[in-house]
């Protein structure tokens, strides 16, 4: 397995002006490629601010990020833009569809910036609908369908471009159980099938645990990194912060 | 670029706040409804004033004593011969294409039991082709009968059915008296005037023709003026001051007694007037669409402030600035040349209307339509660049926590 995520001594701290706020302590993580990965933590602890800068919607203070091989902490906005659309699928808690458009063209939206011609760009979007479920429901608007309906278009609209790495922040969170599950069975089906890594942000341990490695966040670092999995030999770490 | 899919995008934006975007277009429909309206009534107006000038000849030019120099009456060693009249021929050949002494009586015709009054002009050969008359029955007057001084007379058509009953009246016979003699005048010719505004309006009953010239010799050996046509490649105002000036030392009167007047020059400070009246509807019309302008900027505002959330989201799947700034740019765009097409509908009904009111011709270039979206669209585009730049310089994460 080759690495997709190396953070080395990254760390993020929000100048307000008078204070600063580190959010993220100094930090160095390793994520291979087709790991199945969760991130807990209280709100508060840094998270999200790290989910921000693995997804490349934020850069680091300091520190280095290679994503897949690639030093994108010095990428400029449109770089950061090309890497989001071509490397990263992004699932969130409030799915972030856009509104009053179709799920068929919400799908479309990453090809859309990726240039592919339309009729491609359909055709995808179709099968990709197919796949999650929601084969009959591509014309609908997102205000005509279900939560767990919704975050299975958002699914789909991650997977458009074939990124090796989906981002998902707490996507069961506005979900019921029943819906939550399936949504789950998704990414793990995504990661065990396809080889996608997933990399999960939540704060409910149930569905943590359908990762196979759970790092916990406290304060701004990360606490513990636990491997279900022990037959890699580290099993779990705790880590003094 | 993604021209297709953000013009899509922009008209299902603007489909979504259809009422929105009709009262933000409504600035660029005024403005641009008002100037395809004025200048469609300026160019039909200007359409019907050369057409006026048209009707007079093109090179037309009368010479005659210029009446703020006389004190009282003219002198009888002021007016013209018909000697004067073959020197000022001879001497201005080359410039002249025709010329006649301006004779003209209003006197009695009548056919049969009819009677009319007449106006009556004395004309010379040519004079047809000058004002480009239209013959529709006969012949103009020839050489030999205004030589000769001929009773010969050319009807204009309503005169002919007036007098006839028919506009073909050819060879018909009319008593005519002309200082003091009365003859009888044997048609020759039918013309018809082309209907302008001031035809229509002529409702009167009397009726017109033209006899050769030479038949009012008491007025044409002692008048005040000369009616002439002057090669239309030349100068005219030169030409006309050197007519004058030749004409005050053939008679020897004091410099500036004699003066002209040319239709050419008329018909120039008549179009200098509608070419201002156009710069000032333009200035105003500027105004309103730079109000329309505005308020497409205002609600472009506001549209990119609700949508930040959705800005938000396509950033985080790939949009990048350029993509953002193209989409709400294309939007503006849009609403606004959308509204220079509602506008420019609009104008031309109000001026179709305003000159199916008055009776004149609609006449309007098409370029006009182009020119007036296009501008409209660069309106939109200039007045949308700020909303555009704030859409696409928002923080992708900032942009996706907004509520």
């Amino acid at each position: 397995m080759s690495e997709i995520i190396r953070l080395q001594g990254v760390s993020k701290t929000y100048d307000t002006g008078k204070i600063q706020v580190q959010a993220l302590k100094p930090l160095d993580l390793l994520v291979e490629q087709g790991e199945y990965v969760a991130i807990m933590g209280s709100s508060g602890s840094g998270k999200s601010t790290l989910m921000n800068i693995l997804g490349c919607l934020d850069r680091p203070t300091e520190g280095q990020y290679f994503l897949a091989g690639e030093d994108v902490s010095k990428k400029n906005d449109n770089e950061l833009s090309l890497i989001r659309n071509q490397k990263i699928g992004f699932v969130f808690q409030s799915f972030n569809l856009i509104p009053r458009t179709s799920a068929l063209k919400n799908v479309e939206l990453p090809m859309v910036y990726a240039k592919v011609p339309a009729r491609k760009r359909e055709a995808r979007a179709r099968e990709l609908l197919e796949k999650v479920g929601l084969g009959q429901r591509t014309d609908h608007m997102p205000n005509e369908i279900s939560g767990g309906q919704k975050q299975r278009v958002a699914i789909a609209r991650a997977l458009a471009n074939q990124p090796p790495i989906i981002f998902a922040d707490e996507p069961t969170g506005n979900l019921d159980s029943k819906s939550s599950v399936e949504i789950m069975e998704i990414f793990t089906k995504l990661n065990r099938e396809e080889g996608n890594t997933v990399v999960l942000v939540t704060h409910e341990p149930d569905i943590a645990e359908f990762a196979d490695r759970i790092l916990t966040f406290k304060d701004g670092c990360v606490v513990s990194d636990r491997r279900k999995n022990a037959s890699a030999g580290c099993g779990e770490v705790e880590k003094p912060c | 670029m993604l021209i297709i899919e953000n013009i899509r995008l922009a008209l299902s934006a603007i489909g979504i706040n259809k009422m929105r975007s009709f009262l933000t277009m409504l600035g660029i429909i005024i403005g641009i409804s008002s100037v395809i309206a004025i200048t469609a009534i300026g160019s039909s107006i200007q359409g019907v004033v050369n057409k006026q000038f048209e009707s007079v000849g093109k090179g037309a030019v009368i010479l005659y004593v210029n009446w703020s120099m006389i004190d009282g009456y003219v002198p009888s060693e002021a007016s013209f011969t018909m000697d004067d009249l073959e020197k000022f021929r001879r001497e201005f050949k080359d410039e002249l294409r025709y010329a006649d002494p301006y004779v003209t009586e209003v006197s009695t015709v009548r056919v049969g039991d009819i009677e009319k009054k007449m106006y009556v002009y004395g004309r010379d050969v040519g004079y047809d082709r000058m004002m480009n008359m239209n013959i529709i029955y006969g012949r103009m007057l020839n050489e030999a009968e205004v030589a000769g001084a001929r009773p010969r007379i050319v009807l204009d058509a309503p005169s002919a059915v007036a007098l006839f009953g028919t506009e073909n009246a050819v060879g018909g016979t009319v008593e005519l008296t002309l200082e003091g003699e009365t003859k009888d005048y044997t048609v020759v010719g039918v013309y018809k005037e082309e209907e302008t505004i001031f035809t229509q309006m002529n409702t009167s009953e009397n009726v017109t023709g033209i006899v050769p010239y030479t038949l009012m010799p008491m007025q044409a050996d002692n008048t005040l003026y000369f009616y002439t046509f002057v090669d239309d490649t030349l100068n005219i105002s030169e030409v006309g001051t050197q007519m004058a000036n030749w004409l005050v030392r053939l008679k020897g009167m004091p410099e500036g007694y004699y003066i002209y007047e040319a239709a050419a020059e008329q018909q120039g400070a008549m179009n200098e007037v509608l070419s201002m009246l156009s710069i000032a509807i333009g200035i105003i019309a500027g105004i309103s669409l730079l109000v329309g302008g505005i308020g497409i900027m205002n609600i472009m505002l506001v549209s990119v402030t609700e949508r930040t959330r959705e800005i938000g989201i396509r950033k985080s799947l790939g949009a990048r600035t350029g993509d953002i700034l193209f989409q709400f740019l294309i939007e503006s765009m849009i609403v606004s040349a959308m509204g220079g097409l509602l506008g420019t509908g609009l104008g031309m009904l109000i001026a179709a209307l305003g000159m199916g009111a008055v009776g004149v011709e609609f006449s309007m270039n098409p370029m006009v339509v182009v020119v007036a979206v296009g501008f409209s669209a660069i309106i939109g585009m200039f007045f949308g660049i700020y909303p555009a730049r704030r859409a696409a310089k928002m923080d992708p994460i900032e942009a996706l926590r907004y509520e």
